[in-house]
């Protein structure tokens, strides 16, 4: 009887640790493939923003906060899949065909499209938001995204007020045709100043759209106190059935970074981008260390020196400034090796990235040389013109000490953002430290913006290389990505290692720094409007 | 007293004027510019010149300056550049939270500043005198932000008493309110002081003793009463820098007041905000003056402003 009992409770002992192990297998496997029959939906996200968003009309601005609202209010036509930097249909219900001439594509609509107020999404909505993206009256700035469609520069200079290039065939299809072949066009239909707006919505609330807009992305807005919070709630007629799975989101605005992260360690907010300056507390502290999600968005970060100065007309002294600069321990002292070195305009994940670049090595006496070669052996002095940004000081201080040592006595000059950009933009500023984040990952986006001549007076670079623009005018317009590739490849050898026009510096990575309950966090391969909120939960609240 | 408040509406007219031309020309001077601060990485000439038409920033400065100053009058700030909203709905939303933190930083600084101070001038030159004018002192020399991350790691962080940061309720108020009172503490502390010792050692206070009045009499009903001209003064006067100037304390605590809102379009460009924020600063200002000096009468009975003698 006795042994009876005994086996039998050993039994329930068994059964029991078996169905332990078995859910502790499960909930491990979960963790590995993030997403999974596990997923719950409910509960509210507590996240935060910088500073309260300047509208969140994305034709009219391009500030982060208003990028970041986007990817949760609205929707574009295609978007990246997942993480990666692969297109896939959003609104659409497939990807768009081409015509061979690679001037006309063909669109289809998912069925059954709904804006958050319940109104159907069709073809004339987008037409509407490409038309009024392109009307001067709109006050819109991201025009660029839909300028290589027929008739846009007619719409823009007020010549026009249809847009001649998109024709609409029924609810669900419609026509673009481009004014001349441009390779990266369905990329730009990604970003989210590309979102498809509402006609009857928009025109209805004219100055007002900014402050309440509609949209068909996972949520809409319940509340927005500014400066404050702006909290969201789920779109029921968001078109992926069973998402997003956070019911609500409760974006708070915290300006201050010490305070946000005092509020993440409270357990006040979820989910948060690691400031620079708090970095060495959060990943050296054992509890914090092991909620650090990583990221490596497309960005470039370089120095810019105006070829409008006279010192740095001459390639000797830009080449002796490249050199004389430790790119890296700069990743090593100062972003604590959160990145690595750039060796070229393109970072890893834009197509046309070459890792065999030779970069440019550490080499202050090399650096010595060519100053002296082009006339400046005691060095000269120039003014590093930079917005006021704490991350950016630092860097710009270890630069200006590596630089002290071979002559060239930078002065740094801080300006509070807005008269540093008119500044940049006159081309008027000597020397400074610039950053691109790639809006889509095609090579065309960093290419023409930085290095072809009608761009470089904006960035004060002023560098004017016809062999370049060549290049970058053929690529952008060649539909063969491995000739484009070539061409950009070139573009870049010439205006970085023949010309020194730029210094490529660093790519940097992101970190993140998230609650347990938090699951499935992905982000954007762009790095704007970081998170994808449809496909995340919480396991908890 | 009401031909003196006349005298004084009247006079804030020209005041209120220059105000807004000063602000008017050095937006105008000052560079950076609006709609290229706007435009952000991309930048394109033809899109800026549409833009500064499409804003009016292309007219000539005298009619853009005429045109808000009409506008004005009737109660019409025009529209933020960047969100549209109607700039004075804007302040209006804006001001009550600023007041609140005002008004209850200023309460926790009277009744510091006060207390201190009349401790202080009793016991003068003894232990609880230096030690409070040494605090005092220290209180005047922290930054606000500095006191409010102290506040912040001590009562939000570790004893979680309060919110760390947020605008909901009296209890998200009450670390904004001492960050941003102990500087205005420590100021009244010292001028309390000061005034206090000024008055005890007047005739009329030896009188009062001399007449046999408790010791607490003699100071509350005859000394401080008559200390606290100069100390009204001075809190009049923070009342309406407290009004303004709570944008570092509002930025850490991310308290949506007219302080940030002012900051934001001063980074901005945001001509319409900045010019309604400093027109109604302006007349915070040239209001609490009048206020103040109208209860300097109530305060001191000799103070008469119908042609009496002052």
């Amino acid at each position: 009887m006795r042994f009876k009992k005994l086996l039998s409770v050993l039994m329930i002992m068994l059964v029991i640790i078996s169905l332990a192990g078995c859910g502790g297998q499960k909930s491990s496997q979960n963790q590995e493939q993030g997403q999974s029959s596990d997923t719950k939906h409910g509960g509210t996200l507590q996240d935060a923003l910088g500073s309260d968003p300047p509208g969140l009309d994305v034709q009219q601005n391009s500030m982060l906060e208003t990028y970041y609202m986007a990817r949760l209010l609205f929707s574009t036509l295609v978007r990246y899949k997942g993480s990666t930097t692969e297109l896939e249909p959003e609104l659409l219900a497939e990807m768009p065909t081409v015509s061979s001439d690679g001037l006309t594509y063909h669109f289809k609509l998912k069925p059954d499209l709904k804006f958050s107020d319940g109104t159907p999404l069709t073809s004339k909505d987008v037409k509407f938001t490409f038309e009024r993206m392109l009307k001067p009256e709109t006050k819109a700035i991201n025009q660029w995204v839909f300028e290589p469609i027929k008739g846009a520069k007619a719409m823009e200079d007020g010549k026009a007020t249809e847009l001649a290039g998109f024709k609409v065939i029924n609810d669900r299809e419609f026509e673009i045709t481009l004014e001349s072949p441009y390779a990266p066009f369905i990329q730009n239909l990604a970003v989210p100043c590309a979102s498809i707006y509402p006609a009857e919505a928009t025109q209805k609330a004219g100055e007002e759209w900014t402050l309440n807009p509609i949209g068909s992305g996972p949520y809409k807005i319940a509340e927005w106190v500014h400066d404050d919070h702006i909290t969201l709630e789920r779109n029921p007629y968001y078109f992926e059935k069973g998402l997003p799975y956070i019911d609500k989101i409760n974006m708070r605005i915290i300006e201050d970074e010490a305070t946000m992260t005092m509020e993440f360690e409270n357990g006040n907010i979820d989910i948060l981008a690691i400031p620079d300056s708090e970095y060495p507390r959060l990943s050296s502290d054992p509890n914090f260390k092991k909620m650090i999600v990583e990221n490596t968005p497309l960005n470039t970060y370089f120095y810019v020196m105006n070829e409008n100065v006279k010192y740095f007309q001459d390639i000797r002294v830009r080449k002796a400034t490249a050199l004389a600069i430790d790119k890296n321990k700069i990743l090593k002292e100062l972003l604590n090796n959160r990145g690595i070195v750039a060796k070229g305009l393109l970072g890893p994940g834009i197509p046309g990235y070459n890792e065999n670049n030779p970069g440019f090595p550490y080499d202050p006496e090399q650096a010595k040389k060519l100053l002296a070669e082009a006339g400046y052996p005691n060095g000269f002095e120039v003014e590093n013109w930079q917005a006021k940004n704490e991350t950016f000081y630092k860097r710009n201080v270890a630069i200006q000490a590596m630089l002290k040592q071979v002559g060239i006595d930078m002065k740094i000059v801080q300006m509070d953002s807005a008269s540093w950009r008119q500044s940049r933009n006159n081309g008027k500023v000597p020397i400074y430290l610039a950053n691109w984040w790639a809006d889509i990952p095609d090579p065309d986006n960093y290419m023409y913006n930085i290095l072809h001549s009608s761009q470089t007076p904006l960035w004060s670079l002023n560098y004017k290389n016809p062999k370049v623009d060549e290049l970058i005018e053929k690529a952008r317009v060649s539909t063969d990505m491995n000739e484009r590739i070539k061409m950009y490849q070139e573009a870049e050898k010439i205006a970085i290692y023949d010309d020194v026009s730029i210094i490529p510096l660093f790519h940097i990575k992101e970190y993140y720094i998230v609650q347990p309950y938090v699951k499935n966090v992905q982000f954007h391969p762009t790095g704007i409007g970081s998170y994808n909120y449809r496909t995340m939960w919480l396991e908890k609240k | 007293m009401i031909s003196f408040i006349v005298r004084r509406l009247i006079s804030m007219i020209p005041v209120l004027i220059g105000i807004t031309l000063i602000t008017f020309i050095l937006i105008n001077v000052v560079p950076g510019d609006p709609v290229v601060n706007m435009m952000g990485k991309r930048v394109d000439a033809q899109t800026i010149a549409n833009i500064r038409h499409q804003l009016g920033l292309d007219r000539p400065l005298y009619i853009q300056y005429l045109d808000f100053l009409f506008k004005a009058v009737r109660g019409d700030l025009g529209r933020s550049f960047y969100n549209h909203q109607d700039v004075m709905k804007t302040i209006l939303q804006r001001f009550p939270t600023t007041v609140k933190l005002s008004l209850s930083s200023m309460a926790v600084a009277i009744v510091i500043g006060i207390t201190v101070g009349i401790v202080s001038s009793v016991k003068q030159y003894t232990f609880v005198d230096y030690s409070s004018m040494i605090i005092a002192l220290m209180g005047i020399s922290a930054p606000v932000f500095w006191v409010a991350i102290i506040l912040q790691l001590i009562f939000g962080l570790k004893l979680k008493w309060f919110p760390i940061s947020g605008y909901s309720g009296i209890q998200s108020m009450v670390l904004p309110a001492i960050a941003l009172g102990t500087r205005f503490a420590a100021t009244i502390a010292r001028m309390t002081r000061s005034s206090m010792l000024e008055v005890i050692r007047q005739d009329f206070i030896r009188t009062a003793r001399a007449k046999g009045l408790s010791e607490r009499v003699v100071i509350y009903k005859h000394a401080l009463k008559n200390a606290m001209i100069p100390v009204i003064t001075i809190i009049g006067l923070q009342i309406g820098g407290l009004l303004t100037g709570s944008i570092l304390t509002e930025t850490v605590f991310s308290i949506p007041g007219l302080g940030r809102l002012s900051i934001e379009a001063i980074n901005n460009r945001d001509f319409p905000v900045i010019q309604g924020t400093v027109l109604f600063t302006a007349l915070i200002f040239v209001f609490t003056n009048l206020i103040v000096d109208i209860s300097y009468s109530f305060l001191d009975p000799r103070i008469r402003y119908d042609g009496g003698e002052s």
